[in-house]
């Protein structure tokens, strides 16, 4: 059988076991079921194992954002060439109904790997839009990647698992092409809350214009002294420059951080203890001084997040962890404010992700100016 | 002062936090508080949309300390609100709410409001911006507005165009009981309050599927070029509710369905579908436009209330199975009252669009289901190729579904399967629940916040108010000058007869959503 056939044979097998699913059910007696399709949402994987481990967050943002979901594991280097697969919808009760996503799972071992684009494609419900999310590294001269991403709207990737230089890649890969999807990261999702409440401490009258004079900025990341900036710290740090005009030098090589007004800014980059159950890097802590006078600052800010205390005893994350916000001013005025991050799993992020606007202008932004953090290596003390 | 200004919110994406402010809730007894406001703000904390500089001021007759007042919101938002109370965030929440004692009448109380309010600024940070929710009786409005403005807490809305401190005052329905005295109403609120500050709530502007007409009008272009007479057949809106008047038989003697549901609700539902399409989508845009429906509704002299109007009440039936009584069987109900608790209209909008195209409204108690939807009847096709019975080829239907199972569903015509031509009406339904979930913001929630953040877009201006009264008035007035006992239809039918002949007259007929 030539691959061809054997790619159509293997796409019309789970077209039928779709369609066989979608026939009345045998007990009547059971809850009807409502086919919902809003999005394509393709996810590729390096590995099976990690496609395995992923597919049950996929199950639970379907659940919440119906899509036509199709998975595959993509394995150039593994034995045989085998191109696999199996179709299934997952349902969750909604009311007397059952809503139902279809999950379509490809493996693409060896040479097979070559064909996964082109089955992943066959697959695609049309007139709605397509969202890959690749969860290994990102090459972008990849055939798969270059083919997959030219059918889709958009492109999710976690730089905490790919690395803030594969989504630099991918960015800079999107700028040189015309009509290139839109770029996410689910970093830049999980940090959203901590720019929302930077930029509370400049809200009110008095604190407006002191955004503009922030000469200090200390982050404290989740890891071990030594460790380079994550890329939460990096992309918040790239967000906070881009919004307030900072300027980039150098000073024999050292990275040097200028305001709009030219004043210097002071970066300090601090290690705290990661508890069990949170990932490597993940943003623990930011203050912020501002002011004309270094010594003695009209405001100081700072965001808190208490690790771990969304974490249940399980090990389970059933809510997120608490931020504290707190700002003083220069007269001894002192606001607190606690809110909660948003529920802390790999499964909200990217439903969230997938709620927000696709093309961030800020994001495209802050990535750049995040880049230059990388380069120079800041790292945590 | 607004957020706009600080140079870290351009762009941000999740930027939905109000701005520093006290809600000061008048009427902080009543049980609007505690099953609605109060449980809308803490899901606005939880949401992360509150801002740092906030507090929940409540003011009433009635004695208690803070922590009295704290705790009875603590159980309103267990018992009310979408989202339990968080302990970890809820110790938070209760520093910011306190409670002013003292009587509406007594300049004492807005003395204690003042100063209590000076505190809050400078332990809160709520930068002097305050936002006042009249969740009592109208009758109270004039008293608690006067004093509000002698007592100084309405600042010049000038000063707020200047960047600084802003007050608003956010009032619910009913906007009066005719024109007369929703004018009377609004002059009261005027002599303390620019309009601009003056935020009218209809809960129903906050339902999701209602904000969403506005999407699917003016987002897609596939409807505009038939939105219009030149495609339309007619329009039909209906509001029905499953339940009676439950325990508001004093109130609904005096306001009947028509003024408490069509002249607010249903004449907002009827101003979104007909409204051009506003220049953009600032507050005052989408009003101005919405009060152009309002001005070209034919307005109803006696003769044609007769042949335009229905009214019914509700007898003894069954709903859902279950006996239910006859409205004048309610409590505080008159035995031989002649109030109506449903009314249908046939209304005509005189503009270059609609003319011609009759709106079709209804709305009515005690019916066979709860549902709000709007349907967009679209006409026959010119010429029937198939050999069709039962009337022919059916009508394309667009159905928005306001409550329950907010949605849209498309009607039309395929074929089955077969050697035979057979026609079939079919449905494309769109369901919010199924494709984006179910937890969506309450509508309180919304329009707070809107309040909150000075956007105005989803509360009823005073022109809106009055035109929607100048408008059911000759209706009232024609009932009242032609008394008549309204007919009675059974509880858990789809209202009297008559309702059915009004659409029969022009060889239409009510859907049954």
């Amino acid at each position: 059988m030539s691959a061809a056939s054997e790619t159509s044979g293997l796409v019309a097998r789970l077209e039928k076991e779709l369609r066989d699913f979608w026939t009345a059910p045998a007990d009547p007696s059971a809850p009807p079921r409502s086919r919902v399709c809003t999005m394509n949402l393709e996810v590729v994987a390096p590995s099976t194992e990690l496609l395995e481990r992923y597919t049950p967050v996929v199950d639970e943002v379907t659940a919440n954002i119906p899509a036509r979901a199709i998975l595959a594991a993509v394995e150039p280097d593994a034995p045989g060439d085998e191109l696999d697969g199996a179709a299934t919808a997952v349902c969750a009760l909604t009311g007397d109904r059952q809503i139902c996503s279809e999950r379509i799972t490809l493996t693409c071992r060896g040479n097979a790997a070559a064909r996964a684009a082109s089955a992943m494609e066959a697959f695609l419900v049309p007139e709605i839009p397509t969202a890959l999310v690749w969860l290994g590294r990102v090459h972008t001269d990849d055939p798969i990647f270059e083919d997959l991403a030219s059918e889709a709207n958009r492109i999710i990737l976690d730089s905490e698992y790919t690395s803030i230089g594969s989504v630099i890649q991918v960015a800079s890969w999107a700028r040189r092409h015309r009509n290139a999807p839109a770029i996410s990261d689910l970093a830049w999702t999980r940090i959203a809350v901590w720019q929302e409440m930077l930029a509370r401490f400049f809200d009110t009258p008095q604190t407006r214009d002191l955004a503009w004079k922030i000469g200090k900025l200390v982050l404290a990341q989740a890891c071990e002294p030594g460790a380079r900036i994550g890329p939460e710290g990096a992309l918040m740090l790239g967000w906070i420059g881009t919004r307030l005009g900072w300027k980039t030098s150098r000073l024999a090589g050292a990275l040097r951080i200028k305001r709009a007004d030219g004043a210097s800014v002071s970066i300090e980059l601090r290690a705290v203890p990661r508890p069990a159950g949170v990932a490597p890097h993940t943003l623990a802590a930011l203050s912020v001084e501002a002011g004309d006078d270094p010594g003695r600052p009209s405001l100081s800010g700072a965001i808190e997040r208490e690790l771990a205390s969304g974490l249940g005893g399980d090990d389970t994350t059933p809510d997120a962890d608490v931020l504290v916000w707190k700002r003083r001013a220069a007269d001894g005025t002192e606001s607190e404010q606690r809110v909660r991050l948003g529920p802390n799993k790999a499964a909200k992020w990217l439903e969230q992700t997938l709620h927000r606007r696709a093309h961030d202008v800020a994001f495209e932004e802050s990535i750049a100016f995040a880049e230059q953090i990388v380069q120079d290596g800041l790292t945590a003390s | 002062m607004t957020l706009a200004s600080n140079p870290l919110r351009r762009g941000l994406i999740e930027d939905r936090s109000g701005d520093p402010c006290a809600l000061v809730i008048f009427g902080a007894s009543g049980d609007l508080t505690t099953r609605k406001l109060v449980p809308a703000v803490f899901n606005l904390g939880l949401s992360r949309s509150l801002p740092s500089g906030f507090a929940v001021v409540g003011v009433a007759r009635r004695h208690k300390t803070n922590d009295q007042f704290r705790a009875e919101m603590k159980d309103g938002v267990a018992r009310f609100s979408r989202r339990k109370p968080d302990p970890a965030l809820w110790k938070d929440f209760e520093r910011k709410i306190s409670y002013v004692v003292g009587s509406f009448e007594d300049p004492a109380t807005y003395t204690s409001l003042r100063e209590h309010l000076d505190e809050l600024a400078r332990e809160h940070g709520i930068g002097g911006n305050h936002l006042y929710y009249l969740a009592v009786p109208p009758s109270e409005f004039s008293t608690i507005v006067g004093h509000l403005k002698r007592a100084g807490l309405v600042a010049d809305p000038a000063q707020e165009r200047a960047g600084g401190a802003w007050t608003r005052i956010i009032i619910e329905k009913p906007f009066g009981h005719d024109l007369a005295s929703s004018r009377e109403l609004n002059d009261c609120i005027a002599s303390a309050f620019a309009e601009s500050q003056v935020f009218r709530i209809d809960h129903y502007l906050g339902k999701e599927t209602v904000q969403n007409l506005l999407v699917f009008r003016f987002a897609n272009s596939l409807w505009e070029p038939l939105w219009s007479r030149e495609h339309v057949d007619h329009v039909q809106i209906t509001v029905a509710e499953e339940i009676g008047v439950e325990g508001r038989g004093k109130f609904f003697e005096q306001t009947g369905v028509t003024k408490d549901i069509v002249e607010n609700h249903l004449m907002q539902l009827l101003c979104l579908t007909a409204m051009e399409p506003p220049n953009s989508l600032s507050a005052d845009a989408v009003r101005d436009e919405k009060v152009k429906v309002l001005r070209s509704l034919r307005r109803m002299d006696a003769s044609m209330v007769r042949e335009g109007v229905v009214r019914g009440q509700y007898g003894r039936g069954f709903v859902k199975g279950e006996e239910v009584r006859a409205y004048r069987e309610e409590p505080d109900v008159a035995k031989d009252s002649n109030v109506e608790t449903y009314v249908a209209m046939k209304v005509l909008v005189d503009n270059w669009r609609w003319g011609g195209v009759p709106f079709y409204v209804r709305a009515g108690k005690r019916l066979a289901r709860k549902v709000t939807e709007i349907a967009i009847q679209f006409k026959k096709v010119p010429h029937n190729l198939f050999n069709v019975s039962d009337g022919g080829i059916s009508q394309n239907v667009l159905a928005v579904r306001v409550q329950p199972d907010e949605g849209i569903a498309l009607r039309f015509t395929t074929k089955e399967p077969g050697n035979a031509t057979v026609l079939r009406d079919v449905a494309m339904d769109f369901r919010y629940g199924s494709a984006f979930g179910s937890n969506t913001p309450e509508a309180y929630e919304r329009l707070l916040l809107d309040a909150m953040r000075g956007d105005a877009t989803l509360f009823t201006r005073r022109d809106e108010v009055e035109e929607q009264w100048a408008f059911i008035d000759p209706v009232i007035d024609a009932w009242r000058e032609h008394p008549s006992a309204p007919p009675i239809y059974a509880a858990g039918s789809w209202g009297p007869e008559q309702a059915d002949d009004l659409l029969a007259r022009d060889g239409r007929r009510w859907r049954r959503p």
